[in-house]
């Protein structure tokens, strides 16, 4: 069965790839290796994992300034995330993710922690305000 | 309050969006095209958040240095400078990432030095001042209640609106320099009153006596709050803090809550009695925090076996009060072998401090002095983490211990007086 989550705000281009979930709030100035892409935070839920190419799935936002360039950045080096979902968000990430092109997603009408699992094929449709788990 | 410009002539709506004539021109690119590409991304900014209008601003401060910005955000600096971007208010630097210091443990990158010094002329060019700070608020410019600014660091987004009653967003990267193009930014967060309220009450039952105290409250009050629409008000405090108290906290909270605006009653501007920090609404939440709270931030941290240690006072930059401070703490004492200190601060209080005897003292006991710079965004910090041994990073800066983890710096919060004991000493207490 195809499952589908409703966001509250949504911008930029359909695209699907795959998720990556987080458990906890994320910064690429705090918690990312902005130069191989993988998690560097000692005890991040994601920690050793690569943002390369995943859908981020991420309940909080901490700090920061440092998205407004960081995933324009990242975008250069071939090692960007392909869209960004959010729990809540702060306006850094918005602005960075505009800067890079990269869909951006805010809100959920069910906990998208529980519905999504690291590896799950996800379909982003901001038009539309909805996000699929692909079978 | 708002300040806003009433629409002249005709308007037209971008999406969610009202644009007087004046910004349709803008956006038609009749001033060019890099006022173009500004306002069609504010547009699109604008949008998300469903801002209604565009709100002028008298001053903007732009955050990017090559180590976040990288080469692509390079290359964008350079077409804005093809396309002669100017700024249209007064507009500063934040922190940089090159400290452009001889001292050979915090060795940087030559070619990146390079990129550095042209990002920096291109400020110049673009009519940026490189004050590279993130105290313009202590040192450069302090707007004034209802005043709308669009700043591009955290820790001077929330001491203006908390501190100071001006207006502004987290404008980061491309959003700041977009709106010192424009003069303006997309009315929403907090440029609007009812985002502005309080939405957690916090009764302090604590003495907050080191700026490592304040730091520790906002880490308590941030961390399980993790919302930039959460505005906490802080009630019960026993005297009136200072400025370097404030932007302690404030640095904190932005940091652990990434949070934009607190109150505080009696204190802060918009805070005069808890009803009106709450514009007379119910706290969705109420926490207390005690003096126990505080020594259990401090308890939390746990130090690891091996290596070398640094302490460093920074995040944010240190004003000259701070200097002072260190400076009579420092007096006579060295950094003890195995240990390296650091200071960063900006040019304006280096300028000073060292006319007025304080980086002679500082550097006399082997403690380095970084200015234009925050440590924690030092371009190859991973690397001189590594080539140093560094294991552990004590710093009296509730935002230093959290900001730098990605590096992997195994971090621990001490007081002010403590971490100037343990330069000198070696003894990890």
């Amino acid at each position: 069965m195809t499952k589908t989550i409703k966001v509250s705000r949504a911008w930029g281009e359909v695209i699907e790839a795959r998720a990556l979930v987080m458990r906890e709030g994320f910064s690429p100035r705090y918690d990312l290796d902005r130069w191989t892409g993988v998690i560097s935070r000692i005890g991040h839920s994601a920690e050793g994992e690569s943002i390369r190419d995943r859908v981020l799935v991420i309940p909080t936002t901490k700090g920061g300034v440092a998205g407004g360039w960081a995933f324009f950045d990242l975008l250069h080096k071939g090692i960007a995330p392909k869209a960004l979902v959010f729990g809540k968000l702060n306006p850094v990430m918005v602005q960075g993710a505009v800067l890079a092109r990269m869909p951006v997603t805010e809100g959920w009408d069910e906990d998208a922690l529980q519905v999504i699992r690291t590896g799950d094929m996800l379909r982003i449709d901001p038009a539309s305000r909805v996000i699929t788990v692909l079978d | 309050m708002t300040g806003h410009m009433e629409p002249r002539g005709e308007s037209a709506a971008a999406g969610t969006m009202l644009l007087d004539a004046h910004e349709q021109a803008m956006l038609r690119g009749d001033h060019g095209p890099a006022v173009q590409e500004a306002i069609r991304f504010q547009i699109e900014v604008g949008n998300f958040f469903e801002a209604k209008r565009f709100v002028t601003i008298t001053n903007a401060h732009v955050m990017g240095d090559i180590e976040v910005m990288g080469d692509g955000g390079l290359e964008h600096l350079r077409a804005m400078g093809e396309h002669h971007a100017r700024c249209t208010v007064p507009t500063s630097s934040n922190a940089q990432c090159m400290h452009f210091h001889a001292d050979p443990r915090l060795k940087q990158d030559e070619e990146e030095i390079g990129k550095e010094n042209e990002i920096l002329q291109r400020y110049k060019t673009m009519r940026i001042a490189p004050t590279d700070t993130c105290i313009p608020y202590q040192t450069v410019y302090q707007p004034k209640m209802g005043e709308h600014v669009a700043w591009g660091d955290t820790g001077t987004v929330i001491y203006a609106n908390s501190v100071l009653g001006a207006r502004t967003n987290f404008e980061a990267g491309k959003a700041s320099f977009a709106a010192a193009l424009t003069g303006r930014t997309p009315e929403y967060g907090f440029h609007l009153d009812e985002v502005r309220r309080g939405t957690i009450l916090v009764e302090l039952r604590a003495q907050l006596r080191d700026l490592a105290d304040w730091g520790a409250l906002g880490k308590i009050v941030g961390h399980p709050h993790q919302d930039y629409f959460a505005v906490p008000v802080i009630d019960g405090i026993d005297r009136m803090p200072l400025s370097d108290e404030l932007k302690h906290l404030g640095a904190s909270l932005a940091s652990y809550g990434s949070m934009a605006m607190f109150h505080m009653v009696g204190v802060t501007p918009e805070a005069s009695t808890r009803e009106d920090a709450f514009r007379g609404r119910q706290p969705a939440g109420t926490m207390v925090v005690t003096d126990a709270d505080i020594q259990a931030v401090y308890d939390g941290y746990r130090y690891r076996d091996g290596g070398n240690n640094i302490v460093v006072f920074s995040g944010p930059q240190l004003s000259l009060f701070e200097m002072q401070d260190l400076a009579e703490l420092f007096q006579g004492r060295k950094v003890a072998p195995g240990m390296a200190a650091v200071v960063t601060t900006n040019h304006m209080v280096y300028s000073d401090a060292k006319r007025l005897g304080y980086v002679d003292v500082l550097e006399g006991a082997g403690v380095t002095i970084l200015q234009g710079v925050c440590f924690y965004i030092l371009q190859r910090l991973s690397k001189i983490r590594e080539e140093n041994g560094w294991t552990n990073l004590i710093s009296n800066s509730g935002k230093l211990v959290n900001t730098i983890t990605a590096h992997r710096f195994n971090t621990v919060l001490r007081r002010t007086a403590d971490c100037v004991e343990i330069a000198c000493t070696g003894r990890l207490a």
